[in-house]
């Protein structure tokens, strides 16, 4: 195998997150799979994969469809919802023959059903998520809502769901959220190497295509990071700013270019397109349903979810702690308003523990970036004037 | 403009009263409990605890044009202008030294419900850690077709989760016959609600939907008391004197319009003033119709479980679209409103494909305009009141 540099095979992982199209092309001409999109990302796609059917994250945003659904949808809807549903009805998501939607807010649960009525898909359902996470009842409520969803994922690919293949699933995501992991320890160490967008975009591509091509790809960048890593002429972990993000997605991607030429890494988020989707693992052992329904409701606490025992400003502190954070920014998609009843309570939270905290408010697609930089970089600047 | 009604006299005393047992439950030590409007109160009835209704004081404080003034305190906090405004209102209350419709009502217990929507979760979640007390979340999965009986069982098992909190809380047992009976309480004040709600229907009608809005207040938060049953004994007899003596709702109805779904409380004289002056009466709307359950006393948690997840707000597309059909048909109506409120997204959602799909399907014409519930900011008169011209235009037309 040539040793190509770990810039080159950022690339071809960038090369999949701006055209996830041709990716899922070859996917689909090597095995005939059916793909199954979901909406990021509360969703057991260790189910969908073991159905034989491929599960790709409605993540990838071409922006410009965002405004493709307004005779169907309020401009008041996030733009994350909008824009999919946009480049759904533009049919730029013909690849999917089906789409299941996790409800998590008032938005999913309606959007699903006007979605299904303009524009169907062959195979539409929700996962209806238990939303209080802390009492009995929603543990055996979710094994249920697991039980239905196998039963209408194998009457949707005419195949039984065995064990066997379940615990094959799953040993296969555990070890690419394992790997992701370290990919993103790599990342705390050598920024210079592996920047925040690249490792964000790497993490982005895991939702996309097979796990299995993931984790080769994965293998290589590995290898090329270690060896340039090697070359590198310090000694100690690069001194600059450590943040850490909080929201529900990255959006725009830009944003974090903007951040990787403050100099500032990120070191942690409860992004759902972020760490959160590699966080937690499903045990490998014992009943399957019952582990993927465990790992649910152990992941990190985001705003949908309501959950006193795990409660989000405790996570969040504990994170910025462990993390060594220097500040939190708050990333926040506008009209996500689960999101927005958490922010008070979170600042108020990080103010009194001394913690800088910024909060952005962001759009898929066509946002100006202008404004966004100017705050970040003040932002960063007065974090490093700190130190 | 029909004459007012008696019983705005006795209204006023109930809801006096309700307020006063508030303060009093305070005095007392009796827990007062934050609850939903979609929310099994009947169970805090039957504890003996006072239940309190946050939205209402939302939808008070609009009605009072104070909306935009107590939003102003909630958005120095951090929330946006883009939220519920009635979570905008409680929020901005409690974080307000003023208060310009007198003070929400602090809790003791917080407990939600999410048939509606997650800005009660959310907001009502936000209440239990500014006040510091305990909150519950009785969690309702969306039902798309027909409910399950996971879902049920889920929902069941929650309300007996909370009842044994409320006996923890309380240290006393729950007793089941009293449930009973505050359950058959509410069946009555339920029928009566149906039934005034019905006389809507009539041509001309003495009742409709901006007067509903008006006596709303009882089946809201004392359904399962007696002064429930009472109020609406009342007032139906008071619709029946009317009928007797030719008063009607609007005085010369020519037509009759469904709308959905809530009103804009600061211009609910605004809309009865132009509804009336283009001789339409508004018959009917989903929002006041939810309040004519019917409990099962044979099964009650069960009963109660369907009650109170398989509200419209809950439901899917389809199902949706027939029950505004279905009351359109059997109000008889020439047309429809869809109110696409800023505030509330999971009943305004859909409403533009509804629209066209009902026109479709019932030759009916139907409009969608935009604004908010309780922020004036968003109201666009001129806009919407050209709308409006044109809507009545097309009635006219028809008629
Ligand atoms: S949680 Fe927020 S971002 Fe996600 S779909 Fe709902 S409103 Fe949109
Ligand atoms: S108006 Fe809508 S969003 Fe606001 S509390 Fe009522 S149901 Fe929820």
């Amino acid at each position: 195998m040539q040793t190509l540099k770990a810039k080159e095979i950022i690339g071809e992982f960038q090369q999949i997150v701006s055209d996830p199209a041709a990716a899922i092309k070859s996917v689909v001409a090597e095995k005939i799979v059916r793909v199954i999109g979901h909406l990021p990302t509360d969703v057991p796609e260790e189910l969908i994969h073991a159905a034989g059917a491929h599960p790709f994250g409605v993540v990838v945003y071409d922006g410009t469809q965002v405004n493709r659904a307004d005779e169907h949808l309020q401009t008041w809807a996030c733009s994350l919802i909008r824009c999919a549903f946009g480049m759904a009805l533009a049919g730029r998501l013909n690849y999917l023959q089906g789409l299941l939607v996790p409800t998590i807010c008032d938005t999913t649960r309606t959007v699903y059903t006007i979605w299904k009525k303009v524009k169907p898909f062959n195979f539409m359902e929700n996962f209806l998520l238990p939303r209080q996470l802390d009492r009995p009842s929603a543990k055996s409520y979710l094994l249920g809502e697991m039980g239905r969803l196998k039963a209408r994922l194998e009457q949707f690919t005419d195949r039984k769901i065995t064990a066997q293949d379940l615990y094959a699933s799953i040993r296969l995501y555990n070890r690419n959220r394992a790997l992701l992991r370290r990919l993103y320890e790599l990342h705390v160490r050598y920024p210079e190497i592996l920047g925040n967008r690249a490792t964000y975009d790497v993490i982005k591509t895991s939702l996309l295509i097979p796990k299995e091509k993931h984790n080769e790809l994965l293998n290589r960048l590995f290898h090329a990071v270690e060896q340039e890593a090697g070359k590198l002429k310090r000694k100690k972990a690069k001194a600059g700013v450590r943040v850490i993000l909080s929201g529900k997605l990255w959006e725009p991607p830009s944003l974090l270019d903007i951040l990787d030429e403050t100099g500032a890494v990120c070191v942690g988020d409860d992004l759902c397109t972020g760490y959160r989707y590699i966080a937690n693992d499903v045990a490998e052992n014992g009943d399957p349903y019952v582990a993927l329904a465990e790992r649910q409701l152990a992941q990190t606490p985001v705003a949908c979810f309501t959950n006193q025992k795990q409660d989000r400003k405790d996570v969040l502190l504990r994170k910025v702690r462990e993390t060594r954070a220097d500040g939190v920014i708050f990333v926040h998609l506008k009209f996500c308003e689960p999101e927005n009843y958490d922010y008070p309570y979170l600042a108020e939270t990080l103010n009194a523990a001394g913690i800088p905290a910024l909060r952005i408010e962001t759009e898929v697609g066509n946002v100006s970036l202008g404004q966004i930089r100017t705050r970040l970089g003040a932002f960063v600047e007065m974090l490093e004037g700190a130190k | 403009m029909a004459a007012p009604f008696r019983t705005v006299g006795l209204l006023k005393e109930v809801m006096h009263d309700y307020y006063a047992k508030g303060v009093q439950a305070k005095e007392r030590g009796i827990p007062v409990v934050w609850v939903t409007a979609v929310f099994p109160v009947e169970i805090i009835y039957a504890a003996g605890l006072f239940p309190y209704y946050p939205e209402n004081f939302g939808a008070l404080a609009a009605a009072r044009k104070a909306a935009e003034k107590l939003s102003a305190a909630a958005e120095a906090r951090g929330y946006y202008a883009d939220l519920c405004g009635y979570a905008r209102c409680g929020l901005g209350d409690a974080y307000s030294k003023e208060h310009p419709v007198g003070e929400i009502v602090r809790p003791d217990l917080v407990f939600s419900c999410n048939t509606q929507c997650g800005s009660l979760q959310k907001w009502f979640e936000e209440a239990g850690r500014f006040y510091r007390v305990p909150y519950f979340l009785l969690d309702a999965p969306f039902i798309e077709g027909a409910s399950t009986t996971l879902i049920k069982r889920y929902f069941v098992e929650q309300m007996e989760e909370m009842i044994d909190f409320i006996e923890v809380y309380t240290g006393r047992q729950f007793d089941f016959e009293r449930l009973i009976e505050v359950l058959s309480l509410a069946n009555e004040a339920c029928r009566l609600w149906n039934e005034i709600l019905e006389t809507a229907a009539l041509v001309p009608a003495p009742f409709g939907f901006f007067d509903a809005c008006f006596h709303m207040a009882p089946i809201v938060t004392l359904r399962g008391t007696p002064a429930a049953v009472a109020y609406y004994r009342e007032l139906k007899k008071e619709l029946e004197e009317r009928l007797e003596k030719k008063i009607y709702a609007v005085p010369d109805e020519r037509f009759k319009i469904y709308w959905d779904h809530l009103p804009v409380w600061p211009r609910l004289r605004w809309f009865s003033e132009l509804f009336a002056e283009n001789g339409a009466l508004v018959a009917v709307s989903q929002y006041t119709h939810s309040w004519t359950h019917h409990f099962d006393l044979e099964r009650p948690l069960e009963s109660m479980a369907e009650n109170y997840t398989e509200q419209f707000v809950n439901r899917g597309f389809d199902y949706r679209v027939q029950l505004k059909m279905d009351m359109m048909k059997k109000y008889k109506v020439d047309g429809f409103v869809l109110f696409s409120n800023r505030s509330c997204k999971p009943t305004s959602f859909g409403l533009y494909d509804k629209r066209k799909i009902i026109s479709e399907r019932t030759g009916l014409p139907g409009i969608v305009f935009e604004a908010d519930m309780a922020d004036q900011r968003y109201f666009a008169e001129e806009q919407i009141r050209e709308k409006f011209r044109i809507f009545f235009e097309q009635l006219q037309k028809r008629a």
